[in-house]
């Protein structure tokens, strides 16, 4: 250890392991609960537990693309407050090869099981009579999303890699050079991240509806994850605080700046859904219209469905309720409450996934399956989730809690309000 | 000079001192005063135990006056004063308000902004006794001011400067109306 390490007060984070959390506590629970949902086969129907699955990892990859971002991000401008908070991202954001093994399960079962388990483009029978299936069967065929998913997931772990690699690097020899290598990164990062996640949510989500299309998807995806992402974010820095690691390092300014992002994207999910539903409505198009229309009625009867309410609380909940949350300047300073409102923006984000993605699955008479929360969804959820704090905690231990040798640490030290 | 009288300049050194020396004025109870400095000073605000700007009121007043606005406007034109069937929707729905309501709260919220900001810092002022002092001109250059004005109730001549002087003020003068 050199001297100007030495003379720090700010001691690695493997050099005080009994504050945090046992990372080995999460494997454990994350096992549990993923072996639980797998043995869910033998008693509850296939494609409605491949539905938790896939809800589940979904929603932790959008988490995790919202903290892959986040980093990017702070590379391409240059920040400085956000040092101090962009290195519990960085240990996220190693949870991408987990989540490619965990993703990877729904790809083979669907390739080589049923394959419409969940994409019902995967069964080529089926389909083949469907032109709106073959005009688009460029896109939607099994070698695409075979090729496309490793694409997605080798680009992930690629940049989320040498992010981690240039910044833990940094702490050992202190040169300036990683931080201009990650701010290249990040300036190919953006658009490789922005493509890829556009791409996944088109396959992953849209196309559980072929029919169906919209540009905006992948933005919607992405507003979506950032705002989970940034959710999380702020849980986490509280956690370390109270357990003592990020006291005096993560100060109020923080919390108030997260506050404010969360504020601005917020609005910018609003946006973006907003812009989605209105072009659709205004447009009037079959094509389009259903799939609001599976979220509202029940086609045959032409009663409101219950996505009717979820949608309502996807409006109240995921917009008007954070929004002026948000807004108040002092709620966003007290701890307690941002607590309090990013545990819902993250509860919520999964609704919103599930909007998205459950009514896929059909009654009988063609109507949207009702929205309902299964033992399943709830152990798919926690598992994988559990495995990536798992992750996280690992990933955690072994580097300092802060990017000590940064140029820009002082500053983000003194971020006040 | 002192039947003119608006108040007393005292000149610091440095920002430290002229930021202790605020604190000292905030804490003796002085309501009627400022600092005039070259650049801002981080932390200033708290030592002068200035509140957070009011501004943002402003702000959300012009916001939900241009939303209601926009709602009434489409709602008026569309419903009311010239109804009309356009593309099968009815004649209001808030869906089809909603962009011309959220940019009407965008641009009254700025409008609210910037009137609000002037309307509280009482700008334009085009004349002001600070700047007939000679040693105020240094406030662009390496001096660090602390103004207490006549006006407050707390304002003694006397007083006030030995208040100043015992801050660390290294010039004082009297400024005339």
């Amino acid at each position: 250890m050199s001297a100007s390490q030495a003379a720090t007060s700010v001691s690695p984070a493997a050099d005080e392991p009994s504050r945090l959390a046992n990372a080995s506590t999460f494997l454990v629970v994350g096992v549990l609960f993923t072996a639980i949902t797998a043995a869910g086969a033998m008693f509850a129907d296939g494609h409605r537990l491949a539905m938790s699955w896939l809800m589940a990892v979904v929603f932790w990859i959008a988490v995790s693309l919202g903290a892959l971002v986040m980093v990017l991000l702070h590379h391409i401008f240059d920040a400085g407050w956000s040092t101090v908070i962009r290195r519990p991202l960085e240990h996220w954001i190693g949870v991408f090869p987990l989540l490619a093994g965990l993703f990877a399960p729904l790809v083979l079962l669907s390739l080589f099981g049923q394959h419409d388990l969940l994409w019902k483009w995967m069964d080529h029978e089926a389909v083949a009579g469907d032109i709106l299936w073959v005009k688009k069967s460029a896109f939607l065929n099994p070698t695409a999303f075979v090729v496309f998913n490793i694409l997605f997931f080798g680009a992930w772990i690629w940049v989320a890699g040498r992010l981690r690699k240039h910044s833990f690097a940094q702490d050992d020899d202190g040169s300036v050079e990683h931080t201009l290598a990650n701010r290249k990164t990040a300036a190919f990062g953006i658009p490789l991240t922005a493509l890829t996640l556009t791409f996944a949510a088109f396959y992953w989500l849209m196309s559980l509806e072929y029919h169906w299309f919209s540009t905006i998807y992948g933005v919607w995806f992405f507003a979506t994850g950032m705002k989970a992402a940034l959710a999380l974010t702020v849980l986490i820095c509280l956690y370390l605080v109270r357990k003592g690691v990020f006291v005096g390092i993560f100060q109020t300014g923080h919390l108030l700046n997260l506050g404010n992002i969360l504020l601005a994207f917020t609005v910018f999910w609003a946006y973006i859904s907003f812009s989605q539903y209105f072009l659709i409505y205004n447009a009037n198009v079959p094509e389009e219209t259903f799939w609001y229309n599976l979220r509202e009625l029940n086609l045959a009867s032409g009663e409101r469905n219950s996505w009717w309410d979820v949608g309502l609380l996807l409006l109240f909940g995921n917009f008007f309720l954070p929004f002026f949350f948000f807004l108040g300047n002092a709620n966003k300073k007290k701890p307690a409450r941002m607590v309090a409102i990013c545990v819902w923006i993250l509860l919520i984000a999964f609704v919103d996934i599930a909007f998205n993605a459950l009514p896929s699955i059909k009654q009988a008479n063609g109507d949207a399956i009702p929205f309902g929360v299964t033992v399943f969804d709830v152990t798919a959820l926690v598992g994988i989730g559990a495995l990536c704090f798992w992750s996280f905690f690992r990933s955690f231990a072994r580097t300092r809690c802060i990017p000590i040798r940064d140029p820009r640490i002082v500053e983000s030290l003194h971020c006040h309000e | 000079m002192s039947k003119n009288l608006y108040g007393l300049i005292a000149r610091f050194e440095t920002p430290a001192s002229v930021m202790h020396a605020a604190e000292k004025v905030r804490d003796s109870g002085y309501t009627r005063w400022d600092v005039i400095t070259p650049f801002p000073i981080h932390g200033m605000d708290a030592a002068m135990g200035l509140k957070r700007s009011r501004v943002p009121r402003f702000t959300l007043a012009g916001g939900i006056t241009g939303f209601t606005l926009g709602m009434l406007m489409i709602w008026w034109m569309g419903a009311v004063d010239y109804p009309l069937i356009v593309g099968g929707k009815p004649y209001f729905s808030p869906i089809f308000a909603f962009p011309i309501s959220y940019e009407l709260t965008i641009l009254l919220s700025a409008f609210g902004t910037i009137a609000g900001m002037f309307i509280l810092n009482r700008l334009p002022i085009h004349y002001h006794p600070v700047l007939k002092a000679d040693m105020a001109a240094r406030a662009t250059d390496d001096g660090f001011f602390i103004v207490i004005e006549k006006d407050d109730p707390k304002f003694s001549v006397e007083k006030s400067r030995s208040l100043l002087e015992e801050a660390g003020a290294v010039e004082i003068g009297e400024l005339e109306d």
